[in-house]
């Protein structure tokens, strides 16, 4: 089994954000900024060096906590400090992107880490929505079409027109080429199953982030019926799972850890309005909206989110056992993790990532 | 638009043809059944339309004189002769995009624009045979919902025309059509659909390397039959094309909001 750090970039003071998003740019100072970037870069070399096998690279918009909205250009930056760890973008918002820009980001990583790039598709959670404007209730549409697009532009050798239902290119003709031939390793994120199908059906990866191991064995189990259905079997590396995780030396340092957090009661995970909150899902799903009745029935108050879990908790040996159910119950060869978890700063993310390469890598990496 | 039927003689044949709209003009060679559509609308609302009959195809005797696609392309560059004098943009779909393309090496002198609808003549993948004509309608379409909305041919139809399509080869690699696209030196356009199983996936990048001037365009979502899974991505594309030629390429839409 792999071991991946999510890089998420985030702002050294960002467990001092208002519970709100998007986050005013007031709160970025920018000499901060510099230097949270310099340590996040830190965090991944350290990671390279203890032996992780992926550093991954996610999109999202208007917040200091991932602060990683155009994430080609991070991952360029870390891909020249760090020279052997696979550079895993996973992954671009599709349905808020031009999927040509985004073929040629990727072919343009790929060349530059030298054919280490590992890219992934996702649609985004609901917030992300309202980054460039773009329609809810389109985003399932354009993330299957920008998919197949991107699939065709890196692998075209000719350029062509593209006649699409939300995109229309009339010359796509990406450079450079690919490093990795006739494509890199893809990961799909997603937990639906017109998308997890299509994962399938390409023969692509699947990624899933965040649920128990239970509900994410539901997806993978459907992955694998629908991979065998479509004549092949995915390999170690196909299914990818995104956890939260803090590890400490032991047990009873981590559980002190998390019972702190808890005390301290921080705001929701990507909190929003409510109103905003309800109109999206509403968008999303082709139900009703209605503002005033959503406004007249929030005694929870004006922001909501989801609740701030963390998947993997504990010393190295629970750590390690509780990944394994990952890898076993639901076949998870890469294990992706972000380390920089709220009120954790950056020294305590470097222990962690050394203790995580020590004492528990050499235990995954038997997980076969 | 309305479309009027006509009929000539060439080569023996008798050959209908509907013809509406003015302007330049357009020749159509449809497969059966595909002939009243958006396209055929949309290309008279501007220019003047030719749909023609193929010989041996629809409603029109067996064809058991031509004897290969190059043959019926010579046929129906002499028919759209009589009908027109001018130089013609030609559209070709399927079958009808094989006899296009050879219409267009014998009689270069005629041919405009040349456009390629669902092509198979360049490295056709094999698709099982259908059983009967409901079968053979159904593998045309990415979705089986657009299936429904547009009809099977007759059985005895469908197997007049598979009868003449095996005698042609239609279906089978043309070498010699192959060999031969360097010789196309008007402005072309392939198109494909994504979903089109009647083609391998390396079908169109062989018209753009070997035709000096030629697009290709891909249509999402889209099987053999376009203009039955996606109709307005097919006639945005050929309006375009048939308009600007290699120039379609250049956004024209406006993109101010508000002014």
């Amino acid at each position: 089994m792999k071991a991946s750090m999510f890089a998420g970039m985030g702002y050294s003071q960002r467990a001092t954000f208002p519970s709100i998003w998007p986050v005013s740019p007031v709160h970025a100072d920018p000499e901060t900024s510099v230097q949270s970037y310099r340590e996040g870069m830190d965090e991944c070399e350290l990671a390279e060096e203890m032996g992780f096998d992926w550093l991954s690279f996610s999109e999202h918009h208007y917040s200091g906590r991932i602060a990683t909205g155009t994430p080609s250009v991070m991952a360029s930056a870390v891909a020249e400090r760090c020279k052997k760890i696979k550079i895993a973008l996973l992954g671009h918002l599709l349905p808020l992107n031009n999927p040509v820009r985004v073929a040629e980001e990727l072919a343009l990583l790929d060349n530059l880490s030298n054919g280490r790039l590992v890219a992934g598709f996702l649609r985004g959670t609901p917030n992300e929505d309202q980054v460039y404007t773009v329609n809810p209730a389109e985003g399932r549409g354009r993330l299957l079409e920008g998919m197949d697009l991107i699939l065709k532009a890196l692998t075209e050798p000719e350029p062509f027109s593209w006649e699409g239902r939300y995109y229309q290119f009339r010359t796509v003709a990406v450079w450079p080429r690919l490093v990795q031939q006739p494509l890199p390793q893809v990961v799909v994120g997603t937990r639906s199953d017109d998308t997890v199908r299509y994962a399938a059906e390409h023969r692509l990866g699947l990624g899933v982030s965040f649920l128990p191991v239970e509900e994410t064995a539901k997806i993978t189990d459907k992955y694998r019926v629908w991979c065998e259905e479509a004549g092949w079997i995915p390999g170690p590396d196909d299914i990818v799972y995104r956890g939260s995780i803090y590890v400490a030396e032991t047990d009873k340092l981590a559980n002190e850890w998390f019972e702190g957090l808890t005390r301290s009661r921080p705001g929701p995970n990507i909190p929003m309005r409510r109103t905003v909150a309800e109109a999206i899902e509403a968008a999303r799903t082709g139900n009703v909206f209605d503002l005033r009745g959503v406004v007249a029935g929030s005694p929870e108050g004006d922001v909501v989110g989801n609740s701030l879990g963390i998947n993997f908790l504990g010393g190295p040996d629970t750590v390690a056992k509780q990944i394994k159910e990952f890898h076993d119950r639901c076949g998870v060869g890469v294990i992706d993790m972000p380390f920089q978890q709220n009120k954790v700063d950056h020294k305590a993310v470097l222990e962690e990532i050394e203790l995580f390469g020590k004492e528990v890598i050499p235990q995954i990496s038997e997980f076969k | 638009m309305p479309f009027h039927e006509n009929q000539l003689e060439v080569d023996g044949f008798e050959i209908r043809y509907w013809k509406s709209g003015q302007g330049r003009p357009v020749v159509m060679l449809d497969p059966t059944g595909w002939r009243e559509t958006v396209l055929h609308d949309a290309l008279a609302e501007q220019y003047q339309v030719f749909s023609l009959e193929l010989p041996g195809t629809g409603d029109s005797p067996a064809n058991t004189v031509s004897e290969s696609i190059g043959d019926l392309g010579s046929t129906v560059a002499k028919a759209a002769a009589s009908i027109t004098s001018e130089k013609y943009t030609l559209v070709g779909t399927s079958f009808g995009a094989s006899v296009a393309l050879w219409q267009t090496l014998r009689s270069p002198e005629q041919v405009e624009a040349l456009i390629l609808v669902s092509p198979m003549s360049i490295k056709p993948q094999h698709v099982p045979v259908a059983t009967n004509a409901v079968a053979a309608h159904r593998v045309l379409f990415a979705h089986e919902e657009n299936s429904t909305n547009n009809s099977p041919l007759s059985q005895a139809t469908y197997d007049k025309e598979s009868e003449l399509s095996q005698r042609l080869r239609v279906g089978v690699h043309d070498v010699e059509a192959e060999g031969r696209l360097g010789d196309i030196h008007c402005p072309t356009l392939a198109i494909f659909g994504q979903e089109d199983h009647f083609v391998t996936p390396e079908a169109p990048r062989v018209y753009r390397e070997k035709i000096p001037n030629c697009n290709i365009a891909l249509v999402y979502d889209a099987g053999h039959c376009i203009i039955g899974d996606r109709p307005e991505a097919l006639v945005n594309a050929i309006i375009d094309y048939a308009e600007h030629w290699e120039t379609f390429i250049i956004g024209r839409q406006a993109g101010l909001i508000n002014p």
